[in-house]
């Protein structure tokens, strides 16, 4: 067992926490249904039917537009949320977030730190499922209660009884399936890959493999963004220093935000300054240890703009990070004494280095 | 009369703003010590200099406060991941080596002009380095950066200085001041300095006090070979001859 699936429900329905617990549909008007809530659904309400039989269905239904864009970035936070507690992880519109587990020390902890952080993340107990592969875990998570786990040992033995409607096939697939007999999972299993490969081509094969809980999908590891930027355009341009500062502060805060967020530092920054007269001017720096707090970023920055002469006032503050580490959570300050900031005092005395020019030196035994 | 009075007012003051919103100075927990295992240790009064405070050796000339702050520093490099010395001229590595100061974890910064001292100061007090020795003055305006930085990661910042400025005296929370009692002679050689070492400030615990240090030279009847740098059992020594009474704060 090393695939925990986590369903939380479709992302959609997770924009708007105020209708849990009534009947929702998602999607828009002439077009199909995108996501439905449990409550729709025992009305009959499936995904990728039309708008107007769900309205039939059920009336009373608080029907929302989807929001693509939103959708995306819930799936975003979601999954830096659940970046550090495993080697890979993936999470899908539909609501399914895969974690693959091979290799943890206790991977309990992660089931139980998922749990929680997806309850915050979306407000909802998901329901939880342990198996050999992302299939099969995703079959068990459906079948457990919220907030609770439901654990496979033996895949194929799991999905024999179960119908074979749960194979990702289209609808023409389905009905030939019917058409065959092969009405659950274990009846699909007991079929030769090439025999149903030569009723329903590539899909049929997959579906025997999937059948059997051999598990030939793989996860896509989620990855964080690799660029991230904030800026400030000003309403009067700006030739007051201090003000500046204080805007680059406020600035770095809401970069180191978004970097803890999504586990990441920074590995190269970029400060550029849109000036009155239309010019622009820029300073950027690749730097060694990656910067990820409000402090390390302001340290490198604020020592920019201090020096800084711009040519004219400024009508628009830059900060871009064109080069994002995927630095998980660094454990800082993990050993008393403070030397658990080794990293940070070694990032510091670098940016003097690169600032002063060369006035640190170490000591050698002679 | 007086003392009702305000027992009246810190009454109201903590009815409007609550309970914590006026302690007494013996009700505030101590800041934490670093021991350093030099005499220095008793006359904070918390068995140690403080972290996250900054601490001051002051005294004209001769006095030994550089030689118990290359001490401190000596020790610093054994405790701490990283002792860094703002080294405002007249840093010697070589008068570390008869401390057998772990070399490894010293970072020295050449900090000619105060601005720099003051920013690289208060930069690496903030990132959380153990020990910081100043060996010079810091720009007014970077005191405050430096208190806080300090006061965040909990460094133990030192700064040796001949006479502080006001700036700097108010910063520290501890302030030493060292004045020369007398030369120790040895069979016609100068052997060390008879130092008397007076808690001039410290916010960190009362009361103040004061102590009479002998600082020896790595001299004596030793000859000139014993100061190749191989020859490491030679020590400078800090001891404490008596101790006087405190005074009151």
């Amino acid at each position: 067992m090393h695939v925990c699936c986590c369903l939380t429900g479709h992302l959609e329905l997770a924009r708007r926490p105020d209708l849990y617990g009534s009947p929702v549909v998602v999607g828009r008007w002439e077009e199909h249904v995108v996501a439905a809530s449990e409550e729709t659904r025992e009305l009959g309400v499936i995904p990728g039917m039309a708008m107007r039989q769900a309205e039939h269905l059920c009336p009373q239904a608080t029907f929302v537009p989807p929001d693509e864009e939103a959708t995306t970035r819930i799936r975003e936070l979601i999954s830096s949320a659940l970046y550090d507690l495993a080697p890979i992880v993936e999470v899908r519109d539909e609501g399914i977030a895969w974690l693959d587990l091979i290799g943890l020390v206790n991977p309990g902890q992660s089931v139980r730190a998922a749990r929680h952080r997806l309850l915050r993340a979306i407000g909802r107990e998901p329901r939880l499922g342990l198996a050999p592969g992302p299939f099969s875990a995703r079959l068990a998570a459906a079948r457990a209660r919220p907030g609770r786990l439901l654990r496979v040992a033996d895949a194929r033995e799991f999905l024999a009884p179960l119908p074979s409607r749960e194979l990702p096939l289209d609808s023409e697939q389905q009905e030939r399936l019917d058409l065959l007999g092969l009405r659950t999972l274990g009846a699909v299993a007991s079929v030769g890959p090439r025999e149903l490969e030569s009723q329903l081509g590539r899909d049929g094969r997959h579906a025997v493999l999937l059948a059997r809980g051999l598990e030939p999908d793989q996860l896509e590891a989620w990855r964080p963004p690799l660029f991230t930027s904030a800026h400030r355009q000003f309403g009067e341009p700006v030739e007051d220093r201090e003000a500046l500062l204080f805007v680059a502060r406020a600035l770095c805060g809401d970069l180191a935000d978004e970097l803890g967020l999504r586990g990441a530092g920074a590995k190269h920054v970029r400060v550029r300054l849109l000036l009155e007269s239309g010019e622009s001017e820029k300073r950027e720096s690749i730097v060694r240890h990656t910067l990820s707090s409000t402090a390390e970023l302001f340290g490198l920055i604020g020592a920019w703009i201090k020096e800084w002469q711009p040519r004219a006032a400024i009508t628009e503050f830059w900060i871009e990070l064109p080069v994002l580490e995927a630095a998980g959570r660094r454990q800082l300050r993990l050993w008393a004494g403070g030397d658990g900031s080794s990293e940070e005092v070694i990032a510091a005395l670098e940016r003097i280095q690169e600032r002063f020019g060369d006035v640190v030196w170490h000591p050698r035994p002679a | 009369m007086q003392g009702q009075k305000l027992e009246l007012a810190i009454d109201s003051i903590r009815v409007r703003f609550g309970s914590q919103a006026l302690t007494t100075a013996a009700e505030l927990p101590p800041p934490q010590a670093w021991p350093s295992r030099t005499p220095v240790d008793k006359l904070t009064g918390i068995g140690g200099l403080p972290r996250g405070r900054v601490s001051l050796l002051t005294g004209s000339g001769t006095c030994g406060k550089l030689t118990l702050a290359l001490a401190l520093l000596a020790s610093a490099t054994h405790e701490f991941a990283h002792a860094i010395v703002i080294d405002a001229g007249g840093f010697d590595t070589w008068s570390l080596l008869p401390f057998s100061a772990e070399l490894g974890a010293l970072t020295v910064v050449s900090a000619p002009a105060p601005e720099l001292a003051g920013e690289a100061a208060a930069t690496l007090a903030r990132a959380g380095a153990g020990f910081l020795l100043l060996t010079g003055a810091v720009p007014e305006h970077w005191l405050g950066p430096l208190e806080s930085g300090a006061s965040r990661s909990g460094t133990v910042v030192v700064g040796v200085v001949d006479a502080p400025d006001r700036a700097l005296a108010h910063t520290s929370s501890f302030s030493l001041g060292f004045s020369r009692s007398e030369w120790v002679w040895e069979r016609g050689q100068l052997a060390g300095i008879r130092v008397l070492a007076r808690c001039v400030k410290n916010r960190v615990a009362p009361p103040l006090g004061m102590t009479e240090l002998e600082i020896r030279y790595p001299l004596g009847s030793r000859g000139l070979t014993d100061f190749m740098p191989g020859i490491r059992e030679v020590r400078v020594q800090i001891e404490e001859v008596a101790e006087c009474t405190s005074a009151a704060v």
